[in-house]
């Protein structure tokens, strides 16, 4: 028996890999996760946000604001660096200095001391010295927002003229106007403080970080000339100015904060589950192609003469599990490259990520409910390819099975991402055409023992019915051709042959 | 040993009875001729010999075993109903379907090319199924079921659809096959190809068993016919049902078509007329043809010219 199912599961597998949408496919979704990554950031806008000032009152508030714009620049900066310096354990290069320190959101004092030092060249130059070869070097960030100087017939123009001139900054390329455009453009009057109205012109939605540090910078102005003119002295003034409570941070190193943790300790699962259910609708498809055809072509008596109806079925399952399985292996085999020549965070990431794979248990669970999700599904589509004579007809038992398998899979692994482990998950786990999905899914964010015992012995007796009932329609349906069954023959068709 | 033996067959679809009782077996070298219209039943009965289907009463025994033991080995069926894989290659399918009745691959490549090379394919042996003319294809798929040089061969209606040529080429396949001492069982109802090969016919009607036995038996079983130029005495001997004078041909002599008693043969009645001193100037013989044995039995509205 096994010799005739792996017979027909090697034809099974040879039909499929000579398929051109087989090679297609499994070509494409590697060089599709490598694309869109790039693509993604290739759309992420990392160009800096140009932006200008007209201060007409004097040049006081707009140096306040670069200031101020420069000083949370290098404040990001510096949270970067201890970010890198944590991850490499290089807090040996100058434990003195502030981004070797990781245990408070840093003050403008530590921005002074850490410009004070040379900033984040000196930097460099002291971790360089310790640095190892295989650690990554520091990539700064690209600066949020660049300060350019006016156009001279702007500080001149008034009104309409000044609307004008400014659309037509909005509106320039930047790539072609260079310094002749703006993102931002930013009026502050002649009047300021004692008439506070300041204009913003903005080429889109104005970023509410910039509205919000505008806003700061502005009022500290406002509050610093008045604290001036009810008699304070500029240094008492700029004390109560600066008065802010320090604020001690405690963070999990990188990748290890809880929500972070949870969500890269799911990337295996997650992506177990996501494989399982694009492997298992393509080589479903392909496999349910290859019934039509047998059934199209009549060469299933041929067939059945040599060989059982169901080492027929067993040999289509085989060959399409193989199939899954040799696509999962290459796409796998694409990510154990990448994750290889990868340095840097993506290496960082995959250690915790692959943590769950420590467990024997685990890695046990995640082969026996992929394996399992594979025939559970499978043999519906053999079913279906049984009963269809053509692919249209195939198409119309297809849609709704999809549909109805699909639908609360997407559900499910947005919940699952999102974080969200409600009554719905919950379900899904104990219903078993969902449970390989949602168990897969589960297993970085935690489920417990019993759950996926349970809810594996209860996937394993599906299969088993499965095995029986649709074995049974398969064989009843096999020489039915050109028969559209009615309720009462598909029904007919569960019995036991007599 | 029969290499078949069926016994009390019967099938039944729901309120429709496909097979009636049906009881015959097959001997090793014998060529035996599964005769019927269409519905009576002929693919039924092979489709429950090659457990595809299963009876709902009664007893089939295939080299000694029950169906579904399977003995794929020793069986090769060409289905009424053709077709292969259409992207795979001729040589391919052969040793395919050759490895499925358990035949290792060099011995199912090495027979596959005899058989090709049989059927003038050689040369295609590497070509796709799907790439290939009707005929060609027809020919692939009964070196299909030849690969394994089986002890039983089945071949439902393996005659549709071929030209002379290869309707040739398949008559010399089942004496070869006969000649080495398999069985062989194909349905037909083309009368031509059963009364040139047939060394047994069954004949079934409804589902039901009409005759079972050899070409001669089947055309005794209808009245022999008798051409002679004789005088009016013929109609009064012993064993002639009825005399027709057809033509005249002069002084007192006529030609006549005797109709004989059933189970009354030619050389009675010749003796007879001896006996009786009726003069003879001509007696011929004309025995009944299969193809008015299946008319008279089965009905003409199901048979193939």
């Amino acid at each position: 028996m096994m010799r005739n199912i792996l017979l027909v599961a090697v034809r099974e597998f040879r039909q499929i890999a000579m398929m051109k949408s087989f090679w297609l496919t499994l070509l494409l979704v590697p060089v599709a996760l490598a694309i869109g990554p790039l693509f993604a950031r290739s759309l992420d806008d990392e160009e800096a946000t140009r932006v200008m000032i007209l201060d007409r009152a004097g040049g006081s508030a707009a140096a306040a604001i670069e200031q101020r714009f420069a000083l949370e620049e290098d404040r990001h900066t510096l949270r970067d660096l201890s970010r890198y310096i944590r991850r490499h354990e290089l807090e040996a290069a100058d434990p003195d200095a502030a981004w070797a320190q990781h245990d408070r959101w840093y003050t403008e004092t530590d921005v002074e001391q850490f410009r004070r030092q040379g900033g984040l060249d000196a930097a460099l130059q002291k971790i360089e010295r310790i640095r190892p070869e295989a650690t990554p070097e520091f990539e700064p960030h690209e600066p949020e927002y660049v300060f350019a100087p006016p156009p001279s017939e702007l500080v001149s123009s008034q009104d309409a003229l000044l609307d004008e001139r400014i659309d037509a900054l909005l509106d320039a390329d930047e790539e072609e106007a260079g310094e002749e455009a703006a993102d931002y453009v930013l009026l502050i009057g002649e009047g300021y403080p004692a008439d506070p109205m300041i204009r913003l012109w903005s080429k889109d939605q104005p970023r509410t970080s910039f509205v919000t540090q505008l806003q700061e910078v502005l009022t500290g102005e406002l509050r610093q000339r008045l604290l001036l003119q009810q008699g304070l002295s500029p240094d008492q003034a700029r004390a109560v100015q600066s008065a802010a409570p320090a604020i001690a941070v405690t963070t999990p190193p990188p990748g290890g904060g809880a929500r972070e943790a949870l969500l890269i300790r799911s990337i295996v699962p997650l992506a177990l589950s996501y494989i399982l259910m694009m492997s298992l609708m393509l080589s479903g498809s392909w496999m349910l192609q290859g019934s039509v055809e047998e059934r199209s072509n009549k060469l299933l008596e041929s067939l059945l003469a040599c060989i059982r109806p169901e080492e027929l079925m067993y040999g289509k399952l085989v060959g399409a599990l193989a199939v899954g399985l040799s696509m999962i292996t290459v796409w796998l085999g694409c990510a154990a490259v990448v994750v290889f020549f990868t340095q840097g965070a993506i290496a960082d990431m995959i250690r915790p990520a692959l943590e769950p794979l420590s467990s024997p248990g685990v890695i046990l669970a995640m082969i026996f409910f992929f394996i399992a999700g594979y025939i559970a599904i499978s043999i519906i589509f053999v079913a279906i390819g049984a009963m269809a004579d053509s692919m249209s007809e195939a198409q119309g038992y297809l849609m709704p099975v999809l549909l109805g398998i699909l639908l609360p899979i997407t559900l499910l692994l947005n919940s699952i991402v999102a974080g969200k482990e409600g009554l719905i998950v919950q379900l899904l786990t104990w219903i078993p055409l969902w449970t390989p999905f949602t168990v897969l899914a589960r297993l970085g964010t935690g489920i417990e023992w019993w759950e996926m015992v349970g809810a594996g012995l209860l996937l394993a007796a599906f299969v088993a019915l499965e095995v029986v009932f649709l074995g049974r329609l398969f064989r009843a349906s096999l020489l039915a051709t050109g028969q559209k069954p009615g309720f009462r023959q598909l029904m007919e068709r569960f019995k036991p042959v007599r | 040993m029969s290499v078949l033996r069926v016994e009390n067959l019967t099938k039944r679809f729901g309120d429709v009875l496909a097979v009636d009782d049906l009881s015959f077996s097959v001997e090793p070298g014998e060529i035996f001729g599964f005769l019927g219209g269409n519905g009576a039943g002929k693919t039924t009965t092979l489709r429950m010999v090659l457990d595809i289907i299963r009876p709902t009463s009664g007893r089939i025994e295939v080299l000694g075993a029950a169906p579904d033991k399977r003995k794929s080995d020793a069986i090769g069926f060409l289905p009424e109903e053709r077709g292969l894989y259409s992207h795979m290659k001729a040589i391919e399918t052969i040793v395919y379907f050759g490895r499925l009745k358990h035949m290792e691959p060099a011995d199912a490549h090495r027979h596959g090319m005899e058989l090709l090379e049989r059927f003038d394919l050689a040369d295609r042996a590497k070509s796709q199924i799907g790439d290939m003319s009707k005929g060609m294809a027809q020919k692939v798929q009964l070196a299909c079921s030849l690969v394994n040089r089986p002890e039983l061969l089945m071949l439902d209606e393996p005659f549709s659809g071929l030209d002379p040529v290869n309707q040739g080429l398949l008559e010399d396949e089942i004496l070869r096959a006969s000649q080495r001492g398999a069985a062989v069982i194909f349905s037909t109802h083309v009368m031509q190809h059963a009364e040139r090969l047939c060394d047994r016919l069954l004949l079934l009607k409804k589902g039901a068993k009409r005759f079972e036995g050899t070409l001669d038996e089947a055309r005794a079983t209808q009245p022999a016919h008798i051409t002679a130029i004789a005088r009016p005495a013929i109609a009064d001997v012993p064993g002639v049902m009825r005399a027709d004078r057809v033509e005249d041909a002069g002084q007192d002599w006529a030609r006549y078509d005797l109709t004989l008693d059933p189970g009354t043969n030619a050389d009675a009645v010749l003796e007879a007329c001896t006996a009786r001193s009726v003069p003879l100037r001509r007696f011929e013989e004309r025995r009944a043809s299969l193809h008015e044995v299946f008319v008279r039995m089965v009905g003409d509205g199901e048979i193939e010219r």
